[in-house]
């Protein structure tokens, strides 16, 4: 895999404020990279520098191997933006907002014509496209909007909050969408999202800014073996555990740490092995347990794991 | 929604070769075509660029037309003639007396006024074309598209400007008409288009949608709606009327060299304007002052 985007010490700042700072990522070809973070975090800002349409204080990137700052054009003939607000014209019909983007990108009037109705098809619009958007909803804005950064088959997609005011429907099948252009044709797609949920699901890796600086870039798994001494587990005990219990578990070989809970424990382990072991030692202590899971840790627990000690870092 | 699979390989139409001026004009007109099929539906928009011209251009002459032919003594016309400067006087006073009037405003007082048209236009939809495209959201989607900051501002400029000739010179054909009309039987011949009219047609009317424009672009850099555009935009622009009525009074126009040289100096004002707006153009400012 080489990479599609790299940057390198990317900052910029406005009137002193410091939207992006220093940031270094690296997405791969054919990768879906979760770009997380609070409001004002600099993902959008991000996405602005990366596609040229802001420049750098300092530091620079690359996007297909080109400099957006100095071939801005070339890039984006080659990537396709879904911008946070879908910025179509109320005044035009939603096919002319969609043919218009089409023309700008190059097509004939009759090819312009076709894609136009591909993708209005592909977002169930069609019945919509002689009408003025001026009346459409949240959701109808955002899938018309995503139908035009696709009009032209980019190579990289940024994708600014995409499901954000879809219904649970839409926002399974633009889900699915984003995980096969990314798996089945190859593109690359920089996701910027609040829904950790969705973003875990689809995406590959994830990206974590702060004040505009990356805590930290990596698959959930790797970043959660980095944050925590063991995989953590539940065991249902029914009620919360004892000192007894917890005096017991905690001294079962591979175990890191133990946490009471209202229905349990909540373990750290070091292996799967120990897993085996505590629910022996609970037996033998005469102890009922009504279930034992390993919990694999999701975007979501990296992601407040991170926002924590950010938070930690920067309070005192 | 029936989201399927997405069409197989990443096809990019190849650049153009050919760019004349090294503009991608493609690119461009596809700009100006969206931007005006959306400025024809809205009213705000188009009910002041219809009204106006038409108040100016058929209404006002019509009723000055039809006054002049019904005063019946030409003596005042003749003694006001004396104080016009020689060039104009000349051809006038040598016409019979119940010509005069109609030739002297029908030939000659309009022409400065004429030009709030061209200015009103281009300042309207410069409007609509810089500071619109910010408040709609949409000036954001074109900075993702593939056009060049020149090619954009290259484009919102030929927004303003062509329909502001467009409609000057389709008023100036509307206002010869009614003007010819008003004054048949008893002016000889037509009093438009003269010498000074074509000078202020051609010449001056681009000069001031020009200036129109430059004014406007400045004005919507620092405006995040159409409507501050416009209040800020009419600050400068409400004084520059005046200046053109007060014209109308003082009759500097009539000298053709005078109206020369007028149109080379709005030119080089606007112009200049133009070219520091467009140096200011570039998408990091754009994107960057919201
Ligand atoms: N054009 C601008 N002028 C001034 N400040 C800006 C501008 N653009 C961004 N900022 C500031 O930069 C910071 C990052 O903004 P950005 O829009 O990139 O955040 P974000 O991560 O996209 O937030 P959200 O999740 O709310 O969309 C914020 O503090 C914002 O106020
Ligand atoms: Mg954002």
């Amino acid at each position: 895999m080489s990479a599609a985007i790299i940057t390198s010490g990317l900052s910029r700042s406005f009137d002193g404020c410091v939207a992006v700072d220093s940031l270094d990522l690296e997405v791969q070809a054919g990768e879906v990279l979760a770009l997380l973070g609070p409001n004002g975090a600099g993902k959008t800002t991000t996405v602005r520098l990366l596609n040229g349409v802001l420049t750098p204080d300092s530091g620079g990137a690359t996007v297909l191997g080109m400099d957006p700052n100095v071939d801005g054009d070339e890039v984006r003939r080659r990537t396709g933006v879904l911008t946070e607000a879908a910025g179509l014209d109320d005044r035009l019909t939603a096919r002319e907002n969609l043919e218009f983007t089409a023309r700008m990108r190059g097509f004939t009037v009759a090819e312009a014509r076709l894609r136009v109705d591909t993708q209005l098809d592909r977002f169930g619009m069609q019945s919509m496209a002689e009408y003025r958007t001026v009346g459409f909803s949240t959701g109808q804005k955002k899938r018309l909007a995503l139908a035009r950064s696709l009009l032209h088959d980019p190579e990289i997609l940024f994708l600014d909050e995409p499901t954000s005011g879809l219904d649970p429907a839409a926002t399974r099948d633009v889900t699915d969408l984003i995980g096969s252009l990314a798996r089945e044709h190859g593109r690359t797609v920089l996701l910027a999202t609040h829904f950790l949920g969705e973003a875990g699901r689809i995406a590959d890796r994830m990206a974590v800014l702060d004040h505009g600086r990356l805590l930290a870039i990596g698959r959930p798994e790797d970043l959660a073996a980095e944050l925590w001494d063991g995989t953590p587990a539940e065991i249902d005990l029914g009620e919360p555990a004892t000192d007894a219990t917890m005096s017991i578990v905690g001294q079962v070989e591979g175990v890191a740490g133990l946490e009471a809970g209202a229905t349990g424990l909540t373990v750290a382990l070091h292996d799967r092995e120990a897993m085996a072991r505590v629910l022996a030692a609970l037996a033998a202590a005469g102890t009922s347990v009504y279930g034992a899971s390993i919990r694999r840790a999701s975007m979501e627990d990296v992601y407040f794991a991170l926002e924590d000690s950010s938070l930690q870092r920067v309070a005192p | 929604m029936t989201i399927g699979t997405p069409l197989a390989a990443p096809t990019r139409p190849v650049g153009r070769s050919s760019r004349p001026f090294g503009v991608d004009w493609p690119v461009v007109s596809a700009v100006i075509a969206r931007d005006l099929r959306a400025v024809r539906r809205s009213k705000a928009v188009v009910v002041p660029m219809m009204l106006v011209p038409f108040l100016l251009l058929v209404v006002l002459p019509l009723l000055v037309g039809l006054a002049a032919r019904q005063a019946s003594s030409p003596n005042g016309t003749i003694s006001f003639i004396d104080s016009l400067p020689a060039a104009l006087a000349d051809p006038i006073a040598n016409l019979p007396p119940d010509q005069q009037l109609l030739t002297l405003v029908l030939g000659y007082f309009l022409a400065p006024l004429f030009l709030i048209v061209p200015l009103m236009v281009s300042a309207v939809l410069a409007a609509d074309a810089f500071a619109g495209e910010k408040e709609r959201h949409t000036m954001e989607t074109l900075l993702h598209l593939p056009i060049t900051d020149r090619d954009l501002f290259i484009a919102k400029f030929l927004t303003g400007f062509l329909p502001a000739v467009a409609v000057s010179w389709i008023g100036f054909t509307a206002f010869a008409i009614v003007a010819n009309g008003v004054s048949w039987g008893i002016v000889d011949g037509l009093i438009v288009p003269n010498g000074l009219w074509l000078v202020v047609i051609f010449w001056v009317a681009p000069a001031v949608a020009t200036l129109g424009l430059g004014i406007m672009v400045r004005v919507s850099a620092r405006s995040r709606t159409t409507q501050e555009a416009n209040q800020l935009g009419g600050a400068v622009i409400l004084p520059l009327i005046f200046l053109a009525v007060g014209q109308a009074t003082g009759l500097l126009l009539v000298d053709l060299s005078v109206a020369l040289a007028i149109g080379a100096a709005v030119w080089v004002i606007g112009l200049l304007l133009v070219w520091r707006g467009a140096a200011r153009f570039t998408r990091d400012r754009i994107a960057g002052n919201p």
